[in-house]
């Protein structure tokens, strides 16, 4: 089921983000969303999963108990390890056995190249390790719609890449609806099957195209050497 | 070439660190033996050596080890329930604005009461030797309260937002975000309470008569115009709540956890 926002409005003080505003995101797709910085991108991943109420509207075919979230920071548990961090969110969606859960654990480990680093604090990670724990954590949850804040808009080029590549490769295994909203264009052509322009506040949707562009896509250009 | 490493660097200022600690300490205490070989009136200000004579004459009486555990048992008393009910309490009025409202002025209360006052009207209603308990736990609560509601108040927020996102329950939130971001808080708390408990128990007791008794045998000393004998009873007194608080600081440093940097100790 696709999920559809009708007639949202949200207002903080005198400042309108969105006014009667509508929006059908497709199931089991990537759906990208662009816009400039400030424009109430990550108010609307906020609204989707219940971080924030909207003035007015719905939000329609979302299971509130059912949603991932990648946050532009990892905000991993400083005091817990990695393992223990993916633990965290799965204990309410348990399986009954506890095996299988260590079992799922250590294949995304494995999946997100974190297999070695089970036991490590996030202190002692670097900041695209951390970023792939919380994918992890989000692809461990199971969700049906999975929300990205710029995740990757503070890492390299290099790891920027590899990271999508590591995220599209999960994702292809494990389809969820996804939001992705970002500033980077490149960032977004790259992931996005459907790519949404929004306008400064109070949004208005600009532009919608599907992304026909073949994968692989590079977001930063290839060095010859 | 010796690439010295950061261990290394530790354990070579182990020494100079001890050598400067001895060395301070040695400085106080030769400028009291000059300040009592000057006043030249052990009534008045007894020497160090003296006061060390009257530890070693008091260690020789059964009573005096009755005296420092009864006393102990008070502190540790008064502080241990201050703490678990600071913290459990703590907790709730952190997390719930209403119990926070309906606590805040008794703790306030509390606070501004001065100490005699709460001594003296607590004599009143219940046995000598409890006094100092209850009088420890009821000074030293509103500090480990203060700090957990204060812990709980600054817990990172995103962090919240993130367990709200996965579902995560209360029970859970609590053992894994809010207690964990209220530990250094909680160890400030405890630390002063342990400071400030030895304080009020002495005081308390002296005031109820509590004995057997550090503080008792502190006024008699007074009393009996044994100021060598009141400052060993001092001197004791010193050196168990240093030792009190080096072993307290070192228990939390052995719980603490690999990665929980979060956590300053002093």
């Amino acid at each position: 089921m696709s999920i559809t926002i009708k007639n949202l409005s949200k207002s903080y003080g005198d400042q309108v983000i969105y006014e009667n505003f509508n929006l059908v995101l497709e199931k089991n797709k990537i759906t990208g969303i662009l816009g400039p910085s400030g424009s109430g991108k990550s108010t609307l991943l906020n609204l989707c999963c219940g971080l924030t109420n909207p003035d007015k509207g719905t939000i329609e075919g979302v299971n509130f108990q059912s949603i991932s979230y990648i946050f532009q920071e990892p905000r991993l548990l400083p005091w817990r390890t990695v393992r223990e961090n993916l633990r965290f969110v799965m204990k309410q969606k348990a399986i009954k056995k506890p095996g299988l859960d260590e079992d799922r654990i250590n294949g995304m480990l494995q999946l997100v190249g974190l297999e070695t680093v089970g036991e490590f604090y996030p202190q002692e990670l670097s900041g695209g390790m951390r970023q792939r724990v919380s994918i992890a954590r989000a692809f461990l949850y199971p969700s049906e719609l999975l929300l990205m804040d710029e995740p990757f808009s503070s890492l390299d080029c290099a790891l920027k890449n590899k990271l999508m590549d590591d995220f599209l490769e999960i994702w292809k295994n494990d389809q969820r609806t996804v939001v992705f909203v970002s500033h980077n264009r490149d960032e977004i052509e790259r992931l996005s099957q459907v790519i949404l322009t929004f306008s400064d506040k109070p949004v208005k949707i600009l532009d919608r195209e599907e992304n026909l562009i073949d994968r692989p896509r590079m977001v930063c250009p290839i060095d010859p050497d | 070439m010796k690439i010295s490493t950061a261990l290394e660097n530790n354990q070579n200022k182990w020494p100079k660190k001890i050598i400067t600690k001895v060395g301070i300490t040695l400085f106080w205490v030769l400028l009291w033996a000059l300040a009592a070989r000057w006043v030249n009136s052990p009534l008045v200000l007894p020497s160090p050596l003296k006061t060390l004579e009257g530890v070693f004459t008091l260690a020789g009486d059964f009573e005096f080890f009755v005296s420092i555990a009864a006393t102990l048992l008070r502190v540790f008393g008064g502080v241990f329930i201050s703490v678990l009910l600071g913290l459990v309490l703590g907790l709730a009025g952190g997390l719930n604005e209403l119990f926070y409202e309906i606590m805040n002025p008794f703790v306030t209360t509390i606070k501004s009461l001065p100490v005699v006052s709460v001594i003296i009207l607590i004599n009143l209603w219940i046995a000598s030797g409890l006094v100092p308990l209850v009088v420890t736990f009821l000074i030293c609560f509103p500090v480990t309260w203060t700090n957990v509601v204060q812990g709980v108040r600054s817990t990172d927020n995103r962090l919240l937002e993130m367990a709200k996102v996965y579902n995560v329950t209360m029970t859970q939130k609590i053992r894994d975000i809010y207690i964990p971001s209220v530990k250094p808080f909680a160890v400030s708390a405890i630390m002063n309470a342990i400071g400030l408990g030895w304080k009020v128990t002495v005081t308390a007791e002296v005031l109820a008569n509590a004995l057997p008794s550090m503080g008792m045998n502190l006024y008699y000393s007074k009393i009996y115009l044994e100021t060598d004998l009141l400052f060993s009873w001092t001197l004791i007194i010193v050196v168990c709540s240093f030792i009190i608080e080096k072993a307290t600081l070192h228990f939390i440093k052995r719980t603490k956890r690999g990665g929980t940097d979060q956590c300053q100790l002093p």
